[in-house]
């Protein structure tokens, strides 16, 4: 495997990743900004609508015709988030030339559509082109309010806001139903625009072969804008409320879901995500042995570590009246950990079931990008053996530590109407 | 022991196919460069297998609903200790799923894959079950019942399963029911587990940095040899017509849900492949992006990018489905019975089956280019009684008559069902 970084502007970093067993080339582009309420749902949108077409393949019919023809290639836009920070992304996926069974050169071909797509898309006068942004407001406003279909998600969502209310974290990465109903085709172009002016870029291409036209495409394109990009701030840490906040919502449901958001004020992320683990990332954790096995209370119940904003967000799925005892025995557990009731033998299956983890980066092409992109976010490009040396050199007591640095912050329960008292 | 190498002509990929002493299939390949080992040990035991006998058994058992999937959950504990703390020591990652037709364990790691092996094989051959670890079990396997039943992808998938199918046991819940995992005790999980887990109806897959060697090595001092007891395996009679044609479920969703169904007879082995394929590409074929008909549809907002088609089939079972969200899935539905109309008439265009054969193909290639994918190919086609590396040549001799063909035999207006999931919020 070869790894390169390379600056290819202000805040435009390119990214190789060369691994001959690849039998698909990989393409992503993430463009980075501030998680803003007011301009989630036009960044969405300005970024969606590019996958619908450009300014060669002019309706999605044609460009999806054309990514066929090149045996399946995929081509997704999507949006995220990360702690108070939006992330809009265009990926590509293609086999590589050498499976092609008329001699197509897909790579090429390819190229060129992404290009095009990112830089030249299909708009005129200051507008994306109407037909494609119709379609894009529609999937967006659709994928909106299908967040409840899956109710887990759902859930985490809304502990999100009860979590991190007034922050932007407490956004949504599409906006609201109202902000995304008010985007217009002007100003979602405008929004890819001003992404393109100010997001920082982070382009990862993983494949076989290297391919010094990629780098090139970007430079070009970007040649066109006016840069004015500032730094966004990956980490930032949500201090816990004074009291405990609750809030529910009640759904014609059969199980009640319960996040549990905890908040730390401890800077030991190695330790807290081991303490994470330790407590409810696995089928042996605390959390899974006692909530789950001896108690039988849940199906899942399960921890999750958001380090970029020092949090830990437990869920569970239960019945309405079991919530109070998985609550508090979720809260036993944490106190076992915080009385330092970690066994070595916990200690080291925690460090082994994470090494596993940083040792299967690299057998697909987007966890090779998403490894890279994730340690540009933590601001220090490192290895997974680098990565690992640090979990082996967490302690008990810095487990111990880290958990009594927790305090629960907030708690959403979804309840089920038929139960409600 | 001889070892078969099983090769694709059109990749060059290969695997090694092994018939153990033992009585197990066990299915090796190798992939260099890649960090993960995948391992599946499957027996070809699931939902559907509610009713069976052995050679020697003068009556067919019929067992409760949904406990192949409690058996599955029960054989992660043995006698000293949950199987999750053994794989603990290793770093592996084990999980275990149940489907329609199988029951598979797996682990996933990338070091210390030999010691894994020892696990997985010894454990899923030293069942253990008593009345108290069965008790403990109810609970738990509850809620995984209530989650599945508030998921509406799940709700509307087996609500279109029981407008289609009268007797089949794929309509049943693979979880089966709180009241039906009441009815499960020890002693019918082992008489389930000494029927189903004999070798002979089961498959070793593992792929990625391994060595077939070491692999079969283990094999040797790990499996104990079974007695092939000549398992049946029955379903109930089951007409080609459907149940009913439709049905709609209030769920808190907030944007509705669909899917519209075609009832197609079933077959086995080869024929099955074939005709999942040819399913497969008219499938991808009406629900293709640039088809007229998508268009149409998508133009008016009719339905989004979650529209698609697939072929869902196995043991006795064999439909055609079409996906998505909508408001108006009756509208849909009517477009398509539409459309297949309009290509019975005026037939398939040969460009669009060369487009869409050349884009399933890509996507064929790219199951190769992932360790997990190339384990759970090998299982899978081993229990549907083909070889891992038919999918391409048989998609390579696929036709443009093949496909048309199967739209007219298949896809047919008296055999269609539509189930929906509206939402009450």
């Amino acid at each position: 495997m070869k790894y390169s970084r390379t600056q290819l502007g202000s805040n435009i970093a390119f990214s190789s990743v060369i691994d001959e067993k690849f039998k698909t080339s990989y393409l992503t582009v993430r463009l980075i900004t501030k998680l803003s309420p007011e301009l989630s749902a036009q960044n969405a949108m300005g970024m969606g609508v590019l996958s619908s077409s450009n300014s060669e393949y002019r309706t999605l019919a044609e460009i999806n015709e054309k990514l066929s023809s090149l045996y399946g290639a995929s081509l997704t836009t999507f949006a995220s988030k990360r702690g108070d920070v939006q992330i809009l992304g265009l990926s590509s996926s293609w086999i590589t030339n050498r499976y092609a069974i008329d001699g197509e050169n897909i790579e090429g071909d390819m190229l060129s559509v992404i290009e095009k797509c990112l830089f030249s898309p299909n708009a005129e006068n200051g507008e994306f082109n109407a037909e494609s942004f119709r379609i894009t407001k529609k999937e967006i406003l659709d994928r909106i309010d299908a967040e409840l279909n899956n109710k887990r998600g759902y859930a985490l969502a809304r502990a999100s806001q009860v979590a991190f209310k007034g922050e932007p974290a407490e956004n949504s990465c599409y906006g609201t139903k109202e902000e995304a109903e008010k985007v217009t085709a002007k100003s979602a172009y405008s929004a890819y625009r001003k992404l393109l002016e100010t997001a920082q870029a982070e382009i990862y291409y993983v494949a076989p072969q290297e391919n010094p036209e990629i780098p090139e495409m970007i430079k070009r394109g970007f040649s066109e804008v006016q840069r004015n990009s500032g730094s966004v701030q990956f980490r930032s840490v949500s201090k816990a409320k004074d009291s405990i906040a609750t809030e529910s919502d009640e759904f014609d449901v059969r199980q009640c879901k319960m996040v549990m958001t905890f908040k730390t004020t401890s800077d030991d992320i190695f330790a807290t995500k081991i303490l994470s683990t330790i407590f409810g990332e696995t089928p042996f954790s605390k959390l899974f042995l006692n909530v789950r096995e001896k108690m039988s209370l849940c199906y899942y119940c399960a921890c999750r570590s958001l380090s970029y904003k020092g949090a830990l967000m437990v869920d569970c799925g239960v019945e309405r009246e079991n919530i109070e005892k998985a609550k508090n025995e979720i809260l036993n557990q944490l106190d076992e950990i915080r009385k330092g009731n970690i066994s070595d033998e916990e200690l080291s299956n925690a460090v082994l079931y994470l090494d596993n983890g940083l040792s299967q980066v690299g057998d697909t092409p987007s966890s090779y990008a998403s490894w890279y992109f994730e340690r540009f976010c933590d601001g220090n490009i490192r290895t997974p053996q680098e990565i690992l040396d640090e979990y082996r050199k967490v302690t008990k007591e810095r487990i111990t530590e880290a958990s009594k640095a927790l305090t629960l912050d907030s708690m959403y329960i979804m309840y089920n109407k038929e139960d409600k008292e | 022991m001889e070892k078969n190498i099983l090769t694709s002509q059109r990749t060059g990929d290969k695997c090694i196919h092994v018939k153990h002493p033992s009585g197990l299939d066990i299915y090796i390949c190798e992939m260099p460069g890649f960090s993960s080992v995948e391992a599946l040990f499957g027996t070809k035991y699931g939902s559907i297998n509610t009713m069976f006998k052995m050679t020697d058994d003068k009556e067919y058992t019929v067992v409760p609903e949904g406990i192949a999937h409690f058996l599955e959950h029960k054989l992660f504990e043995n006698e000293d200790c949950d199987v999750f703390e053994l794989y603990a020591k290793t770093g592996a990652n084990g999980n275990a799923f149940t489907s329609f037709d199988k029951t598979a364990y797996l682990f996933n790691c990338s070091k210390n894959y030999q010691q894994s092996l020892r696990i997985l094989l010894d454990f899923v051959q030293k069942p253990y079950f008593t009345k108290e670890t069965v008790d403990k079990e109810q609970g738990i396997i509850g809620q995984e019942i209530q989650m599945t039943n508030d998921n509406p992808e799940w709700r509307v998938f087996f609500n279109m399963l029981r407008c289609m199918y009268h007797n089949h046991p794929v309509k049943i819940d693979i979880a089966g029911t709180v009241e039906s995992i009441a009815q499960i005790d020890a002693e019918l999980l082992y008489k389930c587990y000494y029927t189903f887990y004999n070798l002979n109806n089961m498959v070793l897959s593992i792929a990625g940095n391994i060595n077939a060697d070491e692999v079969l090595a283990i094999c040797d001092e790990c499996l104990k040899t079974c007695e092939d007891k000549g398992l049946e395996t029955v379903f109930p009679d089951e007409p080609d017509e459907i149940v009913k044609s439709e049905i709609y479920e209030k769920q808190p969703v907030g944007s509705p849900i669909f899917h519209i169904g075609y009832k197609c007879r079933n077959c086995n082995g080869q024929e099955r492949l074939r005709k999942s394929m040819a399913g497969s590409v008219a499938t991808s074929m009406l629900t293709d992006p640039s088809s007229e008909m998508y268009q149409k549809l998508l133009s008016d907002g009719t339905i989004n990018s979650t529209f698609g088609g697939e072929i869902f089939c196995g043991d006795g079972y064999f439909t055609a489905i079409f996906s998505g969200e909508s408001n108006q899935p009756e509208k849909v539905r009517d477009a398509i019975v539409c459309e297949i109309d309009r290509w019975i008439e005026k037939g398939i265009d040969e460009k669009d089956f060369q487009r869409i054969k050349k884009s399933t193909y890509g996507l064929l290639i790219r199951e190769l280019n992932n360790v997990e994918s190339v384990a759970s190919r090998m299982m899978d086609s081993h229990m549907e009684g083909i070889g891992p590396y038919d999918t391409i040549s048989v998609l390579s001799e696929l036709t443009s008559s093949d496909v048309l063909d199967f739209i007219k035999d298949e896809l047919r207006k008296d055999r269609l069902v539509m189930s929906v999931i509206e939402g009450t919020v």
